[in-house]
């Protein structure tokens, strides 16, 4: 009966042993094994009752145990105590952490990057230009005739006869194919400005990618490719979309490109005037009389263009309803994102 | 534009077309519905009223109980209008009705204390017009009960349509018309001229000059006599008022309709007030006042197209009327003006007397000038029906030189050169015969379209090719799955600054968007600023010359908000003018790119485990050369340091390349602030980033850590408060031998102890070399040599030893 408890104690022991991690488990054992009632003097009790013959052999199994487990107790005891798993440590970890400061790049940037990252995957180049710009590049070599009702698509602001401040970055576009035989393939972001009275919705200076790829072949069905891919990647592969007839003086076909509203999934809503589409951007094919300004051959070379604002797109994407807090710089907006 | 659908089908049948097929189909062939009025559904709840009784409310002076018979049951109104009378018919709006005019349903309601089961309505109410004067009465022989788009015949769908500046064609019915019946492949039907003309010949009435045959290519007359001037007949008054015109008199609705409805513009004037009889179109030789039939005297800038009578002028031509030739009620004998003008003239005097009409909107964009004929004798046709008048017999069209159709080559390969898709000759030429040109195959491949004069937009084959493409609709083009992209270089101009903005939001700086257009004073602190001609408010007059001010703004408002900690950047271009005078070229001014950093307030706040830190010239310092070292800028630029005010800095640091200043900063000075309205220190510092980014920065290269012992020795001195660290470092390195690697301060501190402006400056120098363990003893040599002489040089006394 004894023998059998001390089998059955050693096991049971070295089973708890192997799951000790804290002091406090150190001491559940020590009250549970070594104790005045623990498990072992309960052994040495039953060794009272055991018969005389036994006893001796009985007694020194026993003394056996107690060596061993009381020797590997102490060294599990030794090596948690040591290990510092259970220092006690005064700090108040609840208290904030200390404040480091990382700033961040303006909403309309990092609006820009996603764009850019996009059309740099499809093999565009990024080009700059000026912002004030020659009414030459702004108007003439886009097909803007003077005179022509086009131009009041476009209050521009002057700064003389022949200059302004650039309405859209589609100037760069030329600029571009000035410097540059075909293939040209890049887009454009920069400011442009309007000379529209400010309010919740429009503001007189904004942000603009256009973009051009200008080879030999390029046709519509390769504008709305490259195009689709883009929103697709930007907004979601599930998207659906249409191309709609508009009209730019500098392509011909010109065409608006839109998404369905994500906000009521095309049902209509306020924010898509209850169309269900969300106008994202306009494009075409680069009309002929733009080429001529630049000296390509329009029989040989064809090409694309688009251009989208990019304040639009963020206000959509962030729910914002005021143009004007992009400007107004306050932390507290700066700071979300 | 407003296009009534009932209208549209009177020239091209669709009535077997859903009303949504026709919006989808315009809107995806580029005349963009914007709007849609569907009468029959917006209209569908309400019914003809009949007003039984009426009492007064008793508790409310204005309102009326009205007993209203609904052709079933008598109903409990109560009315607001002062017009209601017992025995009216009117328009009744039942409980669950939605009031088109801000949308509200109709609910039983208690109106101080009287119930009240539905409405009667007024027209604003229900859009029809902006009339709030009283309810709508109602023809007293209609059946109460009847619905009421029954009664008023309003089952029309009244589409709002934009319509881009190449289209003039379609700014009218017919015109809209032509587009649908290509959509749908059907048949365009015009109205017919059905003219009764008397005996008298138009000649021997009136007689036609035009003396500006630029400005004004064709000019038709035709003359209308003993006509009645009344009020039009309903259905005419219907038609105009569904589009948002307000019905005149016959004449004037006359020429109205047919404006909406084939698009040219017509004046109608009185015979009788024309001197001689006659028409002269010629252009203003002086700068002129006229007084137009609204009633306004206009100053007419020099050549100023006018249509002119034998002694003065009558019209501005394209845009108005003049008062003294209009049509008034005792008008008998009218010349109806059917013209065509210059597009650019017309569109030069609109935008000078700031006045846009249905005409000048129309001429300016291109009108037809071979529908002026057709035009001229609709109208005198439907003034002879609506006006009893007698059509003089013939017409006076002066047309010095026709325009004729203008022909263009298609190739079919070219279109699907353009578009990636071959649309089938049989459709291409269908198209654009349904379009209203006329076409000859020439070759296989090619045809010869003739381009009918209400299509200025149509000059080249590449235009022939978008209407191909929008009626076969842009849904049919592919899209396709493959691109090529060529292995040529690829480049990005904004790589730089994004590498700029990484490092500034690193350091903890959050980027700003300022505008560029300031107030001239804010945009003169930094330089001579370019002026806009049209600005639209005096505070964005100019072009800022540097970022600066705009920051200050965004500092200001911030601190207004509470926000008193900031650290911002910026990066944008500038704008300075570098010649007098107008800018006629871009060597007139210089627009650069700029980055600007600014601190203020905190670097850290007091929170429970730090010490509030006030920013100073040393956190500016430190983070614009940490930013210089990210962008390997570094060791490549050199400062110059100014302790004395300029314009802008109590003092200030620049760096330079070469002698040419790239930026400079400092702390702003206390005037400058005060502009702004700010009240705590501000430090800035601004790059040319043009110039910066055109220095080439040290390429980077691994240097192996280092495995010999470094030996590190410090000493301090007090110095005279003049001296410069600078000064002292620079002195060191001279002065050190070679093993000498780092010289750094750790301790500056003026004390009175230290006698009359003195400080101490304290010194760590790190000794090392990377090819063997120095010696204690040839580094002490080395370092007691360097006390004696900064000793010397400076007069100086060592420190704690
Ligand atoms: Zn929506």
């Amino acid at each position: 009966m004894l023998d059998k408890n001390i089998t059955e104690i050693k096991e049971s022991f070295y089973s708890d042993i192997k799951s000790v991690s804290s002091i406090k488990d150190v001491e559940d054992i020590r009250i549970k094994y070594f104790s005045r009632n623990g498990l072992v003097s309960q052994l040495f009790e039953e060794l009272k009752d055991v018969v005389k013959e036994e006893k001796p052999i009985l007694g020194k199994k026993l003394n056996l145990l107690r060596n061993e487990v009381t020797a590997y107790f102490e060294e599990v005891k030794d090596r948690i105590s040591s290990s510092g798993l259970n220092k006690e440590n005064k700090l108040d970890l609840t208290l904030p952490g200390s404040e480091y400061i990382v700033g961040s790049k303006h909403i309309l940037t990092q609006t820009l990057d996603e764009i850019k990252s996009i059309f740099k995957g499809l093999g565009f180049s990024v080009a700059n230009g000026p912002e004030l710009e020659s009414d030459y590049y702004n108007f003439e070599s886009l097909n803007f005739p003077a005179d022509h009702p086009a131009r009041d698509m476009q209050d521009t602001f002057f700064v003389s006869k022949d200059f302004l401040l650039r309405t859209h970055t589609t100037p760069v576009q030329i600029r571009i194919m000035e410097k540059q035989t075909p293939p040209v393939r890049a887009i454009m972001p920069g400011r442009v400005y309007r000379n529209e009275a400010v309010s919740a919705r429009s503001y007189c200076m904004f942000h603009q990618v256009d973009g051009i790829y200008v080879d030999t072949d390029v046709t519509f069905a390769e504008l709305k490719g490259t195009l689709v891919s883009f929103a697709k990647q930007f907004y979601g592969s599930d998207l659906k979309y249409r191309f709609r007839p508009s009209f730019f003086p500098f392509t011909e076909p010109s065409a608006e490109m839109d998404i369905t509203c994500y906000l009521c999934h095309g049902k209509g809503c306020k924010i898509c005037k209850n169309s269900g589409w969300l106008e994202i951007l306009g494009c075409g094919m680069v009309d002929p009389n733009v080429f001529k300004f630049v000296n390509y051959d329009s029989e040989r070379y064809t090409g694309y263009a688009f251009g989208m604002g990019i304040e639009r797109i963020a206000l959509l994407k962030y729910g914002i309803t005021d143009i004007r807090i992009f400007f107004d710089n306050d932390l507290r907006f700066l700071k979300q994102f | 534009m407003k296009i009534s659908l009932n209208w549209i089908k009177e020239f091209v049948d669709l009535s077997d077309i859903s009303t949504q097929n026709i919006i989808s189909k315009l809107t995806m062939s580029g005349l963009e519905v914007e709007d849609v009025i569907d009468q029959t559904n917006l209209y569908k709840n309400f019914i003809v009223g009949f007003v039984k009784e009426i009492e007064k409310h008793p508790n409310a002076d204005k309102l009326t109980i009205c007993k209203v018979f609904d052709g079933k049951d008598d109903l409990q109104v109560i009315c607001g209008a002062a017009n209601v009378k017992a025995g009216q018919k009117v328009v009744f709006a039942p409980i669950g009705t939605e009031i088109p005019n801000g949308k509200f349903l109709i609910k039983k309601a208690k109106i101080r204390g009287v119930e009240s089961y539905g409405m009667i309505c007024a027209e604003d109410e229900l859009l029809l017009s902006n009339d709030h004067s009283g309810i709508m009465v109602l023809d007293e022989k209609l059946d109460s009960g009847k619905s009421i788009t029954e009664a008023l015949n309003l089952n029309d769908v009244i589409l709002d349509i934009a319509i881009t500046p190449n289209r003039p064609d379609a700014l009218s019915h017919i015109g809209v018309a032509r587009d649908l019946a290509a959509l749908f492949d059907r048949d365009l039907k015009i109205p017919k001229i059905k003219l009764t003309e008397s005996e008298e010949i138009i000649q021997n009435l009136a007689a036609v000059e035009i003396s500006d045959p630029v400005n004004c290519p064709r000019y038709i007359a035709k003359v209308v006599k003993d006509v009645r001037i009344k009020e039009s007949p309903k259905w005419l008054k219907d038609k105009l008022e569904k589009i948002g015109l307000r019905p005149r008199n016959n004449i004037v609705d006359i020429t109205n309709l047919i404006l909406h409805e084939c698009g040219q513009p017509l004046h109608a004037f009185d015979l009788d007030k024309l001197n001689n009889q006659k028409i002269v179109v010629k252009s203003t030789k002086s700068e002129t006042t006229f007084a137009t039939l609204d009633s306004k005297e206009r100053k007419l800038p020099l050549n100023t197209l006018m249509i002119c009578d034998g002694k003065r002028e009558v019209a501005i031509a394209g845009v108005m009327g003049g008062e003294n030739s209009e049509i008034t009620e005792s008008t008998k004998n009218i010349l109806i003006e059917s013209a065509y003008f210059h597009p650019s003239s017309i569109r030069k005097t609109s935008k000078a007397l700031g006045l846009s009409t249905d005409a000048s909107y129309r001429f300016e964009r291109g009108t037809d000038p071979n529908i002026t004929k057709y035009a001229a004798e609709r109208c005198a046709q439907l003034i002879s029906e609506l006006a009893d008048g007698k059509v003089a017999k013939g017409i006076i069209d002066v047309y010095p030189k026709v325009i004729n159709p203008k022909e263009i080559e298609l190739r079919f390969s070219r279109t699907t050169q353009i578009l990636g898709y071959e649309v089938i000759p049989e459709k291409i030429k269908n198209i654009l015969s349904r379009l209203g040109l006329a076409i000859k195959v020439l070759e296989d491949d090619k045809l010869l379209v003739s381009i009918p004069t209400f299509r200025p937009d149509i000059e080249r084959e590449i235009d022939l090719i978008e209407e191909i493409a929008r009626i076969n609709g842009y849904d049919n083009i592919p899209t396709v799955s493959k691109i090529n992209i060529t292995l040529e270089q690829k480049t990005d101009e904004t790589e730089v600054d994004e590498k700029i903005r990484q490092t500034a939001t690193a350091l903890g700086f959050y980027e700003m968007i300022n505008n560029p257009l300031q107030s001239e004073e804010d945009a003169a602190l930094t330089g001579n600023p370019i002026k806009i001609q049209n600005p639209l408010s005096a505070d964005m007059e100019c072009l800022r010359t540097s970022l600066l001010s705009g920051a200050l703004i965004t500092i200001s408002k911030n601190i207004r908000q509470g926000v008193k900690d900031l650290k911002l950047f910026e990066i944008g271009d500038s704008f300075t003018k570098t010649a007098d005078g107008e800018i006629e070229s871009f060597n007139d001014f210089n627009e650069k790119q700029n980055l600007l950093f600014v601190i203020t307030g905190n670097t850290t706040s007091k929170t429970w485990n730090s010490e509030e830190n006030k920013s100073d010239f040393y956190d500016l310092k430190g983070l614009v050369d940490s930013f210089l070292s990210k962008i390997s800028l570094d060791n490549v630029l050199i400062d110059s340091y100014y302790s004395a005010a300029n314009v802008i800095y109590d003092y200030y640091l620049t760096k330079n390349f070469k002698e040419v200043v790239l930026g400079s900063g400092g702390k702003l000075q206390n005037e400058v602030l005060k502009q702004f309205d700010i009240n705590q220190d501000v430090y800035g510092f601004e790059f040319d980033l043009t110039a910066l980014k055109s220095i080439e920065s040290k390429p980077k290269s691994y240097k192996e850590p280092l495995k010999y012992p470094k030996i590190i020795r410090d000493f301090a001195f007090v110095l005279d408060k003049s001296v410069k660290y600078l000064d002292v470092k620079e002195f060191i390195k001279k002065k050190s031998s070679a093993l000498l690697k780092v010289i750094s301060v750790f301790d500056v501190f003026e004390s009175e102890s230290l006698g009359v402006d003195k400080k101490s400056l304290a010194f760590t120098l790190e000794y090392f070399d990377e090819n063997r363990t120095l010696t204690e003893d040839e580094v002490e040599r080395d370092f007691n040599n360097l006390i004696i002489l900064i000793t010397k040089e400076f007069n100086a006394q060592l420190r704690g030893k």
